[in-house]
């Protein structure tokens, strides 16, 4: 058990609220980019280092993405929102991530683990579906791309 | 500490986000952070079973979610440039014209 798995929860679900309930755009997203952080250092504290590292690359683009598609969609009129406003949405947090906290469930669910290493895992298991998944991210760069040259071509 | 029930409170602000806000970014937002609480059940029981599957699944879901959030983005800014539109009751309204 780590010490600082309690304050790892409470950050994520605070930084996970902020994202949701901050008025300002860039600092929703400045949050958004802090909770994937914390994700990733729980996904170290679970022992499983190759999706906290997946995560942590993943978070860079799309918290990137996030970043230029806020600064572009925002209007430049600055928004007031309360610091007493900001305050109880963080508590409200608090009090959200203390059940994961406080409570503990006994499952008592057998797992049989296959004791596989990940590239075997990957590879000789999921090949498949690595295979297919590239169709699909092939499929929607196509399509992402389609949709903003459109626009270029009627522009 | 329960992992599972933190899973939980992350998807309900996901949910809570996506039922209360309107902007077209901060909905997206929410779908990511629901994606995320679902993810993380994959590497909470790759952690208990100790098992190396459960990762590449986690890998093969974010894949495909941050391809999914392209495309999502792509969408909101054609939808911004061409009709100045970043809230959803208002491109709802455009159906009904």
């Amino acid at each position: 058990m780590f010490p600082y798995e309690e304050i790892l929860a409470v950050a994520l679900v605070v930084s996970a609220f902020l994202a949701v309930h901050l008025e300002n755009t860039m600092h929703a997203v400045i949050s958004f980019g802090s909770m994937f952080t914390v994700l990733s250092a729980l996904y170290f504290a679970l022992n499983t280092p190759f999706a906290a590292l997946f995560q942590l690359i993943i978070a860079v683009g799309t918290v990137a993405v996030f970043f230029l598609a806020g600064e572009m969609l925002t209007p430049k009129t600055k928004i007031h929102q309360k610091l007493r406003n900001k305050v109880l949405g963080a508590v409200i947090a608090v009090g959200l991530s203390l059940p994961s906290i406080l409570l503990d469930l006994q499952p008592d669910t057998l797992m049989n683990p296959h004791n596989l290493s990940f590239s075997s895992a990957l590879w000789e298991y999921r090949a498949l579906d690595v295979i297919a998944q590239g169709v699909v991210i092939l499929v929607l760069a196509l399509g992402a791309a389609t949709v903003l040259k459109e626009r270029r071509r009627e522009g | 500490m329960e992992y599972l029930i933190l899973s939980m409170s992350l998807l309900a602000v996901g949910v809570y986000g996506l039922v209360t806000k309107r902007n077209l970014l901060k909905m997206l937002i929410s779908i990511e952070i629901i994606a995320a609480a679902a993810s993380m059940n994959f590497a909470i029981f790759a952690s208990t079973a100790g098992d190396k599957l459960g990762q590449a699944f986690l890998m093969l879901a974010l894949s495909v979610d941050t391809a999914m959030t392209a495309i999502v983005i792509a969408l909101v800014l054609v939808a911004y440039r061409e009709l100045k539109i970043l809230d959803i009751w208002d491109l709802s309204k455009l159906r009904e014209k």
